[in-house]
């Protein structure tokens, strides 16, 4: 059973399911985290506004994202970049479906795969060959079309004899073979990944590389979070840079990417001009 | 009505939720020399205790005595299992809940499966146990089929109220165990309920779980269960998908966040 899914709407996909090409909507989307424990204590003034209290001050949840929307057409390759901590893991979370969304909608159309944390979504004690089972059953496909891709997915892993084995001892990189080639390997129609090649060796980056730009001619829908600059021009048409949850600016790769870079650079030249300033007037 | 389509969705995922099922009875009794065996020895050790050390506690010949226990001892390890393994159901799940959107019933029939399949396993040796002892089938037997259905659509309520709502309070959990130990002195398995009167045969009717234990060993053990354990195992099943939908229908989008 293939995901097509809406987390609002699911019958409206259903009936107009043939009709439509792939596509993404994200409307208004915001997250609120709950903070688990909550420690007592007034905030310190770099909370910029993300945190949540209650009346007595004290932290209870933290907005994640705030009114993040955007569309995305059949061919669109997204990159999401902004600082650690501004909201691009539990972006790409929400729209693969495993966050539900506090306020706004995400609505998909079409087969969705993500690969967000390659430590999770595996049984580590399942060797790696009952792991192809396994996340094929999870992402909906027939024992058949799983026995069908089992030799594709071994030959592009690379695991050979390694998949008869736990996964539990498996290394970082083996692991993503693993998991990047499961995830390519039933030609989904929307693909979600972040960092997905920070564990991979030069050949298998390459590799992996080749067969995403695969995946763009088919002209699915590719979301991707990264700070590897090239990696995202090479494979991205658009951008979203996000800051503190929420969406700083949207458009073409390039330009985006391009701002998002200089503001950092900015930033980093300011974080180190008292530094300058202290060793001109130490040499005074 | 989210929560009632993710049931049928979950439903529909037979070959997931049993894969994952085997693979955890696999992996519980990986390496170990008799493997699946242990589950037939450790509930023959138990039976067979009982019935040394605890004949004495009903006016009953022995090996009558021993048949009884066998029979209610499994279905109620079984029911405990469910409450028990509920309040786990998701956490033990959290890895693919954060990972991939399942429907989070595929959790909840992955755990009864598994628990159904060592269930499975003991009544097939309270069966065999019963025959060697003499015990006839009657005809009253075909009363455990429909007892066996209620029974199992129970498990899912309890699952997911318990599931959910411990993946939100963690001291749920530890209330739950420590009930359950208590459980187990208050339902008539070592004793009988005909046999009781005054508190603790009033105790014994307060507790939901007798009343799962007489509808379905009674008509193993050749009698027909009581009227009144049916309807009150009716009135549970109703209550508890309520409960269900109410519980389901709040933390369904929420579990993510909890875990």
């Amino acid at each position: 059973m293939p995901s097509y899914r809406s987390n609002r709407q699911p019958q409206k996909v259903t009936n107009a399911l043939e009709q439509r090409d792939i596509s993404l909507e994200a409307n208004g989307v915001s997250v609120t985290f709950p903070i688990k424990s909550s420690p007592a204590g007034h905030l310190g003034e770099n909370s910029n506004g993300r945190m949540v209290t209650n009346e007595k001050g004290e932290l209870i949840a933290f907005r994640a994202l705030e009114d993040v929307s955007f569309n995305l057409r059949q061919g669109d390759r997204l990159a999401i970049v902004g600082r650690n901590g501004s909201g691009k893991t539990t972006l790409l979370q929400v729209l693969a479906g495993i966050l539900s969304p506090d306020q706004g909608r995400v609505t998909t159309w079409g087969r969705c795969t993500s690969l967000i944390n390659i430590n999770l979504g595996i049984q580590p004690e399942a060797t790696g060959h009952r792991n192809i089972t396994l996340r094929g059953l999870a992402a909906g496909y027939s024992r058949q079309a799983i026995e069908e891709k089992r030799e594709a997915i071994a030959k592009f892993s690379e695991l050979g004899e390694f998949l008869k084995m736990p996964m539990e001892a498996y290394s970082a990189g083996m692991r993503m073979r693993l998991t990047f080639a499961i995830a390519t390997a039933f030609d989904p129609e929307l693909l979600v990944l972040d960092e997905w090649l920070s564990a991979g060796d030069s050949a298998f980056k390459r590799k992996a590389t080749q067969r995403m730009q695969e995946f763009v001619r088919k002209a699915g829908i590719l979301i991707l979070a990264s700070h590897n600059r090239e990696l995202l021009l090479r494979n991205c048409n658009l951008c979203i840079w996000l800051d503190a949850g929420r969406v700083r600016k949207f458009g073409p790769a390039e330009e985006t990417v391009q701002a998002y870079e200089t503001y950092m650079r900015d930033m980093t030249q300011r974080m180190e001009q008292p530094d300058q300033v202290a060793k001109v007037v130490g040499a005074g | 009505m989210e929560a009632i389509r993710d049931l049928f969705q979950g439903l529909g995922q037979v070959s997931l939720w049993t894969t994952f099922a085997w693979d955890e009875i696999e992996h519980r009794y990986r390496r170990s020399y008799l493997g699946v065996i242990w589950i037939v020895l450790s509930y023959l050790i138990f039976v067979a205790a009982i019935a040394i050390f605890f004949g004495g506690f009903s006016a009953m010949e022995n090996s009558r005595f021993t048949v009884y226990v066998a029979v209610n001892y499994a279905i109620f390890i079984f029911l405990i299992g469910n409450v028990t393994d509920g309040c786990d159901v998701f956490r033990v799940a959290q890895t693919w809940i954060k990972s991939a959107p399942i429907p989070h019933s595929v959790y909840i029939y992955k755990s009864i499966a598994r628990s159904l399949f060592t269930f499975g396993i003991n009544v097939t040796v309270a069966l065999v146990l019963a025959f060697a002892m003499g015990w006839q089938i009657t005809v009253y037997a075909l009363f455990t089929i429909p007892a066996l259905a209620v029974i199992l659509l129970n498990t899912i309520w309890v699952q997911i109220v318990l599931g959910y709502l411990s993946a939100r309070l963690r001291d749920l959990k530890h209330l739950v165990q420590a009930v359950t130990r208590v459980l187990f002195f208050t339902t008539p398995i070592l004793w009988v309920r005909e046999e009781r009167e005054g508190l603790v045969g009033t105790i014994a009717d307060l507790n939901p779980f007798t009343h799962f234990l007489e509808i379905f060993a009674a008509p193993l053990l050749g009698r027909y269960p009581h009227l009144g354990s049916w309807i009150i195992v009716g009135a549970i099943t109703v209550c508890g998908y309520l409960l269900a939908i109410v519980v389901a229908g709040y933390s369904r989008k929420r579990l993510a966040y909890w875990l």
